[in-house]
């Protein structure tokens, strides 16, 4: 059977097109904002007169959280990347770097890296700024 | 809203700030035409991102405090311009110029920060579309 799969050429003819029913501002309210909050509220420090709480994960649970939300924050850059989404090269570009990003994310949380996963953090940040720069910035006054 | 004793100062303090309402544009949140100056001690620095936040006990002309909470860029920014989190710690006094939320509660957008050696540097975010004032050294200049 196998040998029958791979020489023959794929039939897609039962592939449905995209369904791209969410837009991109409620992709990024619905799928990716919730995933990149996370990973933000799970790393750094909040200090006050009493002390200093760190935010990083404790427990395996709270890490697999955080991989979790990598994952998501990975492959949005994927879904950015659709038909019906995406528009142009630097939309491309930018979306792909959404996915390295979160890849990284995965390994650190895999690794249980809260120094990574806070500089990381930035760095989904510097991403998320680029594209609001160049595509929503100037029409949210 | 002017209270009278720090207590509840800092119990106001203790309010987090979700990173939902923390990553947007700055004409989402703040108003240009709002800008206002923040003296006080500082009592509590969120050191995350997608941005840093201080709050600072705001000292008033009647000699009372109010909580402010003011947005600074990401922590990994504010450690290129020379804030850290060993420099901006609760208990020291501070001076923030920046531009106060839309809806007026006791939030603000950082631009600079004064330290009490005088000391001035860059809190804010840049692409954000907050106004143009010279704080943020990457302005072109138009």
């Amino acid at each position: 059977m196998s040998a029958v799969i791979g020489c023959s050429a794929p039939d897609t003819s039962s592939i449905a097109d995209y369904e791209t029913s969410l837009d991109v501002k409620q992709l990024m309210h619905y799928v990716l904002e919730p995933a990149a909050d996370i990973v933000w509220d799970s790393a750094g420090t909040i200090a006050t007169l009493e002390g200093v709480e760190d935010l990083a994960p404790t427990t395996d649970e709270g890490w697999f959280r955080v991989q979790h939300a990598a994952a998501v924050v990975s492959e949005s850059g994927n879904l950015l990347l659709m038909p019906g989404r995406a528009k142009d090269d630097d939309w491309r570009e930018i979306s792909l770097g959404l996915v390295s990003t979160g890849k990284e994310l995965m390994t650190a949380a895999e690794q249980q890296n809260a120094d990574a996963i806070f500089d990381l953090g930035g760095q989904l940040y510097n991403v998320c700024v680029a594209c609001h720069q160049r595509y929503w910035v100037e029409n949210d006054q | 809203m002017k209270v009278p004793n720090l207590t509840i100062v800092l119990l106001a303090a203790f309010l987090p700030v979700s990173s939902a309402q923390a990553h947007h544009a700055f004409g989402a949140e703040f108003d240009p035409n709002r800008p206002l100056l923040i003296k006080g001690e500082v009592i509590k620095v969120e050191w995350v991102n997608p941005h840093a936040w201080i709050h600072v006990a705001r000292e008033m002309e009647d000699g009372t405090t109010e909580s402010w909470m003011v947005e600074g860029g990401t922590p990994n920014t504010l450690l290129r311009r020379g804030i850290t989190r060993d420099s901006l710690k609760p208990g020291i006094y501070l001076v923030v110029d920046g531009y106060q939320s839309k809806d007026r509660s006791n939030r603000a957008n950082g631009r600079n920060i004064t330290y009490a050696d005088g000391t001035t540097l860059f809190l804010g975010s840049s692409g954000t579309g907050a106004p143009r004032d010279g704080a943020d050294p990457r302005d072109r200049p138009r």
